[in-house]
C-alpha cells in the first residue's frame, strides 16, 4: 500500500528507537537557512571533468562539491527529484513508494541505475557506493534519520549533501536545492514551469467555486493509530498542490510540532465532528489505484462520517497522489484533483 | 490489635471475609468505572446526555459516539480484562508458577507471527483479516506447545518460552525485510481498545463468556490440583482431563483477547497476585475476583489512554504496564506474593 509506505523512512528511526510514529521532523527553518550556498546561478556552471568547486549550504553544513557534478549518488527524497532533473545519476538507494507516480522514461531510468542503498538509510551499502565513485552524494532523508548513516566513511568517498525534507509543502524549495546540488537546475525549471502553467490553468477553471469553499482533509500519511484518524490542514500532503489551485483549507493543528506535525494531526475520532463539522467540502487521500487507505475507510465507516454536513451535501473528494514531492509527481496530483473536482463545475 | 487481627490486615482480609460481599463490592465498582467509561473521552459529552444515548437514542453525534464507540469499547474492555485475568489465573494455578502468563504459551507470539505472515502476503488486511490470522496464529501455537508439553507444567512453560522465542525470531526476520509488514505490526503490537468497534467482534467475545462460564465450573477441581498433582489423585481429581481442560480455557481466553485487542501482557500476570489474598487460598474465588478485577483494571487504564494526551490516544497497554507495574509491585510489599 504505497500511503504506507510513505512511512518508511520515518519508520527506520520508529525501528531503532520506539514504537512512536515520526514525520519529517529535521527543523524547517534549517533547510530554508542552509541554502545559502550559490544558489541557482552555481547549478549549470562549468563544463565536464571540471575541477571547480563551490561552497553548498544543506542540512549537514557549508560542503564544497564539485560546481558541475558528473557522478552522482541521490538517496531518499532526492531520487525522484534527480532523475526527473536528469541528473547524471550513478547509483540511487531504492524508492518505492515512488514508482507509481513515475512515467514510463523515469521508471526505466529509475530500473537502470545501480542501486547503492535500500528502502531505509540503515540499509546504505557504502561499498557499492564507493563502486559507482560518484563525485557528489546527495542524501534526501530526514534530519533524524541522518543518524542511521556513517557520514564520515561517505564523505571519505565523495561530498555529501544531507537536504531532506521538512513540512510536507517544502518539496519544491528542497527539491530545487537537490537539484541545483547536482548541476541539474535546467530540466528541473522545465518541469516546474510546466506545473506552474497547468496549476494556473486550473486555478482559473476552479476560480468560482474553490475559493468560496472552506476545505478540510482526511488523510493517511504515516500508519494512523487506532481509534484516531490523520486531520491535514493546509500545507500538508493531501492539500498543498489543492491549494495551488484555489482550494482552502481552514483551522490549525492545535499542538504544532515538527516536520508534518506542523500542519497534521491525529485527533480521536470522538473529535471527527469538531474538527470536520464546519467543512463545506471534505477531500480524503486515495491510493495511486484509487482505492481508499485503511484510516480513512476506518473513518468513512464510521456513522459521525455519515453525520457530517459536508458528506450529507455530497461534497466528498478523493485525491491521489498526496505524496507528491516533485513537479512532475504534481502534475499528476493536479489531474487528479481536476478529475476529482469536476462535478463541483456543474453545481 | 490483636494477632489475630494484625495478621488479618496484613493479608488484606480475614481468611473466613464475607467473599461474597467482596464480590459484590468489586461488581459495584466494575459498574461504576464502567458507566464513567463511557461517559468520558476526547469529546466532552454531559452527563444527561450520556444517559439518553443510552435510554433513548437519537442519532446526534453525541448518542452516536456513547452508543457506537464508547459503549462497544467498554463491554471490549469487559470481556479482554476478564478474559486476560482468568487466562492468567489458571495457567498460575495449573503451573504452580507465579510468574506464568497467558503468553506462556505461545499465543501472543503465534498470533504476532500470523499477524506478520499473513501481512507479508497481504492477507492480513484490515480489522477482520487481522483478527482472523491472530485467532488462527494463537491456537496453532497453543496446540503445538500443548502437544509438545502436556506431560508435565515444567516442559510445557520451556516448549512455550522455545516457541515464542522461535516464533518472535522468524517473525521479527520477516519485519525487518518488509518496512510495510512492520507497519501493520506495529501497531498491532501495542494493545489497544480503540477502532476495535467496526471489527467482528461477536464470535471471539462469545468464546470468551463461554470459556469465563467453564473456567467457572473448573474451580473446585482446580482448588484441589493447587494442593499438587499426588493431593489431587487422591482426592480423585482426574488430574490430565483437568490440565488438558485448563489448556484449551487458556488458548481460547488468551487467544479471543488476543485477537480483539493486541497483546496486553501485564494483566494476565498481575491480576491473580493481586486478589490472590483475598480470595483466602480458594480457586473458584480466585477466578470469581480476577474476572472482576481484570475487567476494572482494564477500565480504568482504556479511560486513562483517551485522556491522557491532548489529541490523540495513548494504547491501553502502554497506559496498563505503567500503571499495572507500580501497582503489583506494591500490591507485593503490602501483602507479600501470596501461595500458590
Amino acid at each position: 500500500m504505497s500511503i504506507r509506505r510513505s512511512a518508511v523512512l520515518a519508520g527506520a528511526v520508529a525501528l531503532a528507537l520506539s514504537l512512536t510514529a515520526c514525520g519529517g521532523s529535521s527543523d524547517a527553518d534549517g533547510n530554508d537557512t542552509g541554502n545559502t550556498g550559490n544558489g541557482a546561478d552555481g547549478g549549470s556552471a562549468g563544463g565536464a571533468e571540471s575541477n571547480e568547486t563551490r561552497v553548498f549550504g544543506a542540512d549537514n553544513g557549508d560542503i564544497t562539491i564539485p560546481a558541475d557534478p558528473q557522478r552522482v549518488v541521490a538517496t531518499g527524497y532526492a531520487v525522484p527529484v534527480l532523475i526527473e532533473a536528469g541528473a547524471p545519476l550513478v547509483g540511487i538507494s531504492s524508492w518505492q513508494r515512488g514508482e507509481p507516480m513515475m512515467n514510463e522514461e523515469d521508471l526505466a531510468t529509475y530500473e537502470g541505475i545501480t542501486r547503492v542503498a535500500g528502502e531505509l538509510a540503515a540499509e546504505t551499502n557504502y561499498e557499492a557506493i564507493a563502486g559507482v565513485e560518484p563525485d557528489l552524494i546527495v542524501i534526501g532523508v530526514p534530519a533524524p534519520v541522518l543518524g542511521d548513516l556513517d557520514l564520515d566513511r561517505l564523505e571519505s568517498i565523495a561530498p555529501v549533501v544531507a537536504i531532506g525534507p521538512t513540512i510536507p509543502s517544502a518539496w519544491r524549495e528542497l527539491s530545487r536545492l537537490q537539484a541545483d546540488a547536482a548541476g541539474a537546475l535546467e530540466r528541473f525549471d522545465e518541469v516546474q514551469a510546466e506545473y506552474e502553467a497547468a496549476a494556473a490553468e486550473l486555478a482559473e477553471k476552479y476560480a468560482d467555486v474553490l475559493p468560496d469553499l472552506d476545505f478540510g482533509h482526511i488523510g493517511a500519511y504515516g500508519e494512523v493509530a487506532g481509534g484516531t484518524f490523520q486531520r491535514e490542514f493546509g500545507g500538508s500532503w493531501g492539500t498543498n498542490v489543492a491549494e495551488d489551485i484555489g482550494a482552502n483549507y481552514y483551522g490549525e493543528v492545535k499542538e504544532p510540532g515538527p516536520g508534518s506535525r506542523a500542519v497534521s494531526e491525529y485527533p480521536s475520532i470522538e473529535e471527527l465532528p469538531d474538527a470536520l463539522g464546519d467543512a463545506e467540502a471534505i477531500t480524503y487521500t486515495v491510493n495511486a489505484d484509487g482505492s481508499v487507505p485503511e484510516p480513512v475507510q476506518y473513518v468513512m465507516d464510521s456513522e459521525l462520517w455519515q453525520n457530517l454536513p459536508a458528506v450529507k451535501a455530497g461534497m466528498t473528494f478523493p485525491v491521489r497522489y498526496t505524496e507528491a514531492a516533485t513537479y512532475r509527481q504534481a502534475v499528476l496530483a493536479l489531474e487528479a484533483l481536476d478529475e476529482s473536482f469536476a462535478p463541483l463545475l456543474d453545481r | 490489635m490483636t494477632v489475630k487481627d494484625r495478621e488479618a490486615r496484613r493479608t488484606g482480609t480475614a481468611r473466613g471475609a464475607p467473599q461474597v460481599g467482596l464480590l459484590l463490592g468489586g461488581l459495584a465498582l466494575l459498574l461504576v468505572i464502567a458507566v464513567i467509561s463511557v461517559g468520558i473521552g476526547a469529546r466532552s459529552i454531559p452527563p444527561a446526555e450520556v444517559i439518553r444515548a443510552l435510554l433513548a437514542p437519537a442519532g446526534t453525534d453525541d448518542h452516536v459516539i456513547v452508543r457506537e464507540l464508547r459503549l462497544p469499547r467498554a463491554l471490549l474492555a469487559v470481556a479482554v480484562g476478564a478474559a486476560l485475568a482468568v487466562a492468567g489465573t489458571l495457567i498460575q494455578t495449573m503451573t504452580r508458577n507465579p510468574l506464568a502468563e497467558p503468553g506462556i504459551l505461545g499465543v501472543t507470539a503465534g498470533a504476532g507471527f500470523a499477524i506478520t505472515l499473513g501481512s507479508a502476503y497481504g492477507l492480513a488486511a484490515g480489522p477482520a483479516g487481522t483478527m482472523g490470522f491472530a485467532i488462527l496464529g494463537s491456537v496453532l501455537a497453543a496446540v503445538l506447545v500443548t502437544a509438545v508439553g502436556r506431560h508435565s507444567p515444567l516442559r510445557l512453560v520451556l516448549t512455550g518460552v522455545a516457541l515464542t522465542a522461535v516464533l518472535g525470531g522468524v517473525a521479527l526476520g520477516l519485519r525487518l525485510m518488509s518496512p510495510n509488514v512492520f507497519d501493520v505490526y506495529r501497531f498491532w503490537s501495542v494493545g489497544s481498545l480503540a477502532s476495535r468497534e467496526q471489527a467482528p467482534i461477536l464470535v471471539p467475545v462469545t468464546a470468551v463468556v463461554v470459556a469465563l462460564a467453564c473456567a467457572l465450573l473448573l474451580g473446585r477441581s482446580l482448588d484441589a490440583l493447587a494442593l499438587g498433582e499426588n493431593v489431587a489423585h487422591t482426592l480423585g481429581t482426574r488430574v490430565n482431563r483437568i490440565r488438558g481442560a485448563v489448556l484449551v480455557l487458556v488458548t481460547v481466553l488468551s487467544g479471543a483477547a488476543t485477537a480483539l485487542a493486541g497483546p496486553i501482557l501485564f494483566v494476565g500476570l498481575m491480576v491473580p497476585h493481586l486478589v490472590r489474598r483475598v480470595a483466602g487460598g480458594s480457586v473458584p474465588w480466585l477466578l470469581a475476583h480476577s474476572m472482576v478485577v481484570g475487567p476494572i483494571l482494564l477500565l480504568f487504564a482504556d479511560i486513562g489512554s483517551r485522556v491522557l494526551l491532548p489529541t490523540g490516544e495513548v494504547p491501553v497497554a502502554i497506559v496498563t504496564a505503567f500503571l499495572g507495574g507500580p501497582m503489583l509491585i506494591w500490591a507485593v510489599r503490602r501483602y507479600g506474593a501470596g501461595t500458590l
